[in-house]
């Protein structure tokens, strides 16, 4: 096998005297999708933080293809160029447009010239189909189209990995749909991506892995079939029941052929 | 009875002097301007380190800015100015004198000289410690997730500081910020207090000595602030609406 994109050991992290992740491990391999899942409060976004060093573990390592990010003396700004993260509340650039907010990265930290970096941003913004919206200013789009946004940013960057820290659930429901559709898509085309998320029907159509996260450590692992039919543990079956119940579901608003709903 | 002869003809007779008003007005202005762009660059500086700037930098940032606000500015102009002397150190400030005739009347202009200098230099030390608060409100304002964001992408903390953060933290701050741009000019009357700066209340202290008509001077010299900083505050507006943001 080859080596994994993405290696988590043992990460513990804390935030004074609550102790938010209790040694997390796992291994991401090459083009794969990992849904994280699990109630609120077990540190699934911290667990995404960690990963970027937006919030350094306390204990722990995180390897990008082989590469420490604990190591002293690290550039971590390059690492972080490599880990692309959409955000739950978007966090766009909101002084930019949305062309501006996708190609600042492109010049400010890879140094292209202005009119590659609009070239690639404008191809970015195509793949999430905004591309009619490059002109708008974030706070003149709705959330779903912000959101998109936030992807071309992350996806234009060409990153290993992309990390989705619950990208739908600041979204009013009608706005649901597109976000995963985008998600699914760039899934498909090959992208490595952590998503953090509760919509059922987008884990089961490309996860290839999920996790079930409770008070700081992987409490089950298992394919979304896994979840679907037989979960082990008691903590998890409750919780998915809570989901079907509550949401019901995105299944119908995505896209999704008979033979990937088959897999 | 306040006035000695009749408001309208006392007003004519202070404006006669209108090239002694035009001469200190300027002064007034030309430090007031000097003074509010040095607070402007070390304010920023300020509030960044305060915000950002780590356990040390960020204390002393506090440390200045709470002397400097819990001080009275008269007693900081004082200081600055006798600390050389104090220090046995003679300051050389070179002394910049320029004179331009408008009609019939000549007027000499000196626009920097050592009172001059201690002048602006402590309207801008002070004036820093208050925008610098102004900054920081607006800073926290637009809030950590874009910070976040920009880091993400692989931005060093600085230029996401630079090229995300202080654009819209820059534009946030214009109506909270006018309001020491429209302070600033009437502190800056307090250089008067140190002596041999030819600035608009020593104009106007001549003007009173030379019409006795003290009242009616100091209502034309209120008058011109009134003018002045209506300007600065419309002209602050008018930016503030150019640089919204759209949607915003």
């Amino acid at each position: 096998m080859s080596e994994p994109v993405l290696r988590v050991v043992d990460v513990w992290k804390s935030y004074e005297d609550l102790e938010v992740l209790k040694g997390i491990s796992f291994e991401l391999a090459e083009k794969e999708v990992k849904v994280i899942f699990g109630p609120s409060g077990s540190g699934k976004s911290t667990l995404l933080r960690c990963i970027n060093m937006l919030n350094p573990p306390d204990k722990g390592e995180v390897y990008l293809r082989g590469q420490s990010f604990m190591e002293p003396g690290i550039n971590l700004n390059a690492m972080r160029a490599r880990i692309g993260m959409v955000f739950q509340h978007f966090n766009l650039f909101t002084h930019l447009k949305a062309l501006d907010n996708v190609s600042i990265g492109l010049r400010r930290v890879k140094g292209l010239s202005k009119v590659t970096a609009r070239e690639k941003a404008f191809e970015a913004l195509n793949s999430v189909k905004m591309a009619e919206w490059a002109d708008h200013y974030p706070a003149q789009l709705s959330g779903g189209q912000q959101q998109r946004v936030g992807i071309a940013r992350a996806l234009v960057m060409e990153p290993d990995v992309i990390l989705f820290d619950e990208p739908t659930s600041a979204l009013d429901p009608e706005l649901i749909g597109e976000v995963l559709q985008v998600m699914l898509n760039i899934a498909k085309s090959g992208t490595t991506m952590i998503v953090v998320t509760h919509e059922l029907g987008f884990a089961r159509a490309v996860a290839s892995e999920m996790i079930f996260i409770g008070e700081g450590v992987i409490l089950e692992t298992g394919t979304p079939q896994h979840f679907f039919t037989s979960p082990k543990s008691e903590r998890a079956k409750t919780f998915l029941n809570q989901l079907d119940i509550l949401y019901g579901g995105h299944d119908k608003l995505l896209k999704i052929s008979d033979k990937e709903e088959d897999k | 009875m306040i006035f000695q002869v009749n408001p309208i003809l006392e007003f004519f007779s202070i404006l006669k002097y209108w090239d002694r008003l035009l001469s200190g007005f300027l002064l007034t202005m030309w430090m007031y301007v000097l003074a509010l762009m040095m607070g402007f660059c070390i304010g920023l500086i300020l509030s960044v380190l305060r915000q950002y700037g780590g356990i040390i930098l960020s204390r002393i940032s506090t440390l200045y800015i709470e002397i400097i606000r819990g001080t009275p500015l008269l007693a900081q102009l004082f200081f600055i100015f006798f600390l050389p002397n104090a220090l046995n150190i003679t300051p050389e400030i070179p002394i910049f004198e320029t004179s331009f005739r408008i009609l019939d009347k000549d007027i000499s202009l000196k626009l920097m000289d050592y009172p001059i200098f201690i002048g602006i230099i402590t309207l801008g030390l002070n004036s820093a410690a208050y925008q610098a608060e102004y900054f920081r409100g607006a800073i926290i304002s637009v809030g950590t997730g874009q910070l976040e964001a920009a880091q993400s992408l692989g931005m060093s903390r600085m230029s996401g500081i630079k090229n995300i953060v202080l654009p819209q933290a820059l534009r946030r701050v214009i109506p909270a910020w006018s309001n020491e741009a429209a302070y600033l000019p009437k502190y800056t009357v307090l250089v008067y207090f140190i002596g041999g700066v030819e600035e608009i209340f020593y104009q106007a202290d001549i003007i009173a000595h030379r019409t006795f008509f003290i009242l009616t001077t100091y209502v034309v010299i209120a008058i011109i602030f009134l003018v002045t900083i209506t300007i600065i505050s419309r002209g602050l507006d008018i930016l503030h609406k150019r640089t919204m943001i759209p949607g915003l």
